[in-house]
């Protein structure tokens, strides 16, 4: 069987912020879309399917997509939608592509963070309902949990930490599209307040409202689109331990697996050299540090060192979250679309003040559950 | 080109009120099912696919990360496709395309709902938050009201004399009930007559409690491979020949409930891809995704097995029954067994039995070819798979 190439050939997003007030999910995703397809300059008659990612909880209502429908541009086309992790939304897509009677596909996502009652309290209920739910458990505390224990275990320090608060949100300043920007010294973030011990609140992701949409085309027709296509070259995803009490907490399996899978099929050997800039999904800072662990950029233990040497700055030898990251930006379930897509400007060239020189191959990345239970790994090329 | 994709086995467990067991349990019974009836087991699965309803329905967010332990899901590529009622479809197509683009050679594919889960916020009020908050949910409370609407408008549009559609719908819903009681997962057990439907109560006019399906607890799961695996899998792999699925606009008012857009299309798209041209010949079973009585005479049109306004002929005339001219749900349909997530699929599952002569009691002699489709959203979502024993 030959596999058909798949490209990105396009790709927009809101400018996300804690609120956008004046429009409703539906209309959010209109505009978003109707940027892309002017962008390309083409209508929706273009587009063969349309893979959507929302949440039912994230959205506040029963079956998103009913209500998103006509925003996406999906009204009497094929539409799915991948529940939770937009990234996930692309992986479908690519494999959907492969069928000989679809050459398009358009892949989009949004949250508005502001109409939920709060991260905390939709996390909560991802919980098990009898073991784990009547402890308070959310994404927060779990956070919290996993950060003391890789703190204990390999001496990483608070310093350390908030290094990648330092980084992300100063990279944010560099974003037009990202909602917390700001310059800051380590010991700012020490002296933002606890929200979870060890967490503080710089170390935590923002709420926010924002979209992401992007194009993706087969090997025939991409060219037709733009001049520069990001080819996708490998993508990998894997689910983890679900109770709390039966997982390694620093234990990164679940996406040593997903980022293994991808790198075979794109022949990475070496990530910390093959890979120009990563865009991954770190919700706490702390979980930057680990995943450079799962990501194989590092050994066990060592992701502290990245950040201590710079080599994940934006003039480092691998650049992680020029865009800020979701530490800078974070509408939920579209933030995994959000890294696809900067990872995708990176290697179009297209990154404007965000750019990273020379860049050949690009990492996305994306979880979502408690401590990082679902990992999407997708690598991204010239 | 992508590769060629069989069922190779299917799951299901009984449905019903099932406070016997947890959710989870109850997905392990019918992954457990699966494995058993293809003769494989969890180390065999490279990718899952789940989905359920809105997961408010059982009050926890992000089923499916809870769920890995019945799913068999721990260290495993998972994915969670939701599409309303249609995502028993929807999570059958994304299994099919996961395993036909060459990146996973099996995949297990899960749908489920419990129902009677709810505690305090019951499925119907959930469902009621599907409907458009400003212009619908007003007026909206549950499922039922809404496809009243397309019932009422469907015998209207068609000219139908009331009792005479009413009569009909009845004979659907006696078909289906006793085609139940050969189905051993089934949730509504009874045997009944057309005089028992017609004096029901009204739950939403012209819909009654026996022209209406219940809510149910209940899983299914469907072992999708690839030609290469099928084929050291089982001698009957049931293969896709061809699938479709289309969506309207979200808003009642801004579609035709009748000359129903998106299921023409996703029909259309479907047979196109099967190289279907006769449905009524070519087609040996169908399970619909029939809810509401009066929906599956307008379905028999839509899906082109008479034209416009003859749904009546077929059910009279017996052309639509298990030793019809085309059997139409065998397995008793959504009518007597509905836990939403899985309803879609369990369409999927009856319809890859029905090709491998598993169906037992509720087998149609000499199937080679069967229509799965389910349905959902605002009365907006159509999604059909069609299978057959000839390899495409």
């Amino acid at each position: 069987m030959k596999t058909k190439k798949v490209a990105i050939v396009g790709v927009a997003q809101t400018e996300c912020k804690e609120k956008i007030p004046e429009y409703t999910a539906k209309e959010l995703l209109y505009l978003t879309v109707k940027k892309l397809l002017n962008q390309l300059n083409i209508t929706r008659q273009e587009i063969d399917f349309i893979i959507s990612s929302s949440s039912d909880y994230w959205d506040g209502r029963g079956c998103s997509n009913v209500y998103t429908y006509d925003g996406e541009g999906a009204v009497l086309k094929e539409e799915s939608k991948v529940e939770e992790d937009s990234a996930q939304a692309v992986a479908y897509a690519y494999a959907r592509l492969q069928a000989e009677y679809y050459n398009t596909a358009l892949v989009v996502s949004h949250t508005k963070v502001s109409i939920t009652p709060s991260i905390e309290s939709l996390t909560h209920v991802m919980s098990d309902v009898v073991y784990s739910r009547m402890f308070g458990i959310d994404e927060l505390a779990v956070a919290a949990m996993q950060a003391a224990l890789y703190m204990h275990k390999y001496g990483v320090t608070e310093e350390q930490i908030s290094k990648v608060s330092v980084k992300n949100l100063g990279n944010a300043l560099n974003n037009p599209y990202a909602h917390r920007k700001m310059k800051l010294k380590v010991e700012d973030v020490l002296q933002s307040p606890i929200l979870a011990p060890p967490l503080r609140k710089l170390h935590c992701r923002p709420s926010s409202d924002g979209a992401c949409a992007i194009m993706l085309a087969s090997e025939e027709v991409a060219k037709k689109f733009t001049d520069t296509p990001v080819w996708i070259k490998g993508l990998g995803f894997c689910n983890g331990r679900h109770y709390l009490g039966e997982k390694d907490l620093i234990d990164v399996e679940a996406l040593k697996i997903a980022a293994q899978a991808a790198y075979k099929m794109a022949g990475i050997e070496n990530p910390l050299k093959q890979i120009g800039v990563a865009e991954i999904c770190e919700p706490y800072a702390s979980q930057e540090l680990l995943w450079y662990e799962g990501l194989g950029f590092c050994g066990k233990g060592e992701g502290k060192k990245l950040i201590d040497e710079g080599i994940t700055e934006m003039n480092g030898e691998l650049p992680v979250n020029p865009s800020g990251g979701v530490l800078s930006t974070n509408p939920q379930v579209a933030r995994g679309l959000i890294r696809v897509a900067e990872a995708a400007l990176q290697v179009m060239g297209n990154a404007e003040k965000r750019q990273v020189s020379n860049v050949n191959t690009a990492l996305a990345h994306s979880t979502h559950g408690l401590g990082g239970q679902l990992h999407t790994v997708i690598i991204l090329g010239r | 080109m992508s590769r060629k994709v069989a069922v190779v086995g299917a799951g299901q467990t009984k449905c019903g009120r099932r406070n016997d067991v947890t959710y989870i349990e109850l997905i392990h019974e019918a992954v457990k099912a699966a494995f058993e009836d293809a003769n494989l087991s969890i180390k065999d699965v490279d990718v899952v696919v789940e989905g359920t309803m809105p997961a408010p329905m059982e009050g926890t967010n992000a089923p499916h990360l809870w769920h890995v332990e019945g799913a068999a899901a721990q260290n495993k590529p998972l994915i969670r496709v939701a599409t309303c009622g249609s995502t028993g479809m929807s999570i059958a197509h994304c299994g099919y395309y996961l395993v036909a683009s060459g990146l996973y050679d099996i995949a297990l594919v899960i749908g489920s709902e419990k129902m009677y889960e709810g505690v305090g916020l019951t499925s119907q009020a959930v469902m009621s938050t599907v409907a458009d908050a400003t212009y619908e949910r007003p007026f909206i409370g549950g499922a039922p009201p809404a496809f009243a609407l397309q019932c009422i408008r469907y015998i209207h549009e068609r000219n139908f004399p009331l009792e005479k559609a009413a009569e009909w719908a009845a004979m659907v819903s006696v078909r289906n009930h006793e085609a139940a009681l050969d189905n051993p997962y089934a949730h509504i057990k009874m045997k009944i007559t057309v005089d028992d439907v017609l004096k029901s109560r009204i739950i939403s006019y012209p819909v009654r409690l026996l022209d209406v399906c219940p809510i149910s607890d209940g899983a299914c799961a469907v072992i999708f491979a690839s030609e290469e695996k099928a084929k050291k899998i089982t001698d009957t792999p049931a293969w896709i020949k061809g699938v479709g699925y289309c969506g309207d606009d979200s808003m009642f008012v801004d579609k035709s409930l009748v000359e129903w857009q998106s299921c023409i299309l996703a029909v259309r798209k479907a047979y196109w891809r099967a190289g279907i041209e006769n449905p009524l010949k070519q087609i040996d079973v169908a399970e619909l995704y029939n809810p509401f009585t009066y929906q599956e005479l307008l379905y028999y049109e839509l899906f082109g097995f008479c034209g416009r306004g003859e749904a009546g002929k077929l059910v009279e005339e017996g052309i639509i029954a298990k030793d019809g001219e085309i059997a139409v749900d065998p397995s008793g349909g959504v009518l007597c067994t509905n836990p939403i997530g899985a309803s879609g699929l369990q369409r999927v599952a009856e319809s890859a039995h029905q090709i491998m002569g598993k169906a037992g009691k509720r087998q149609v002699s000499n199937v080679n070819v069967a229509i799965a489709h389910a349905m959902g959203g605002s009365i907006q979502f159509n999604g059909i798979m069609i299978l057959s024993r000839d390899k495409p």
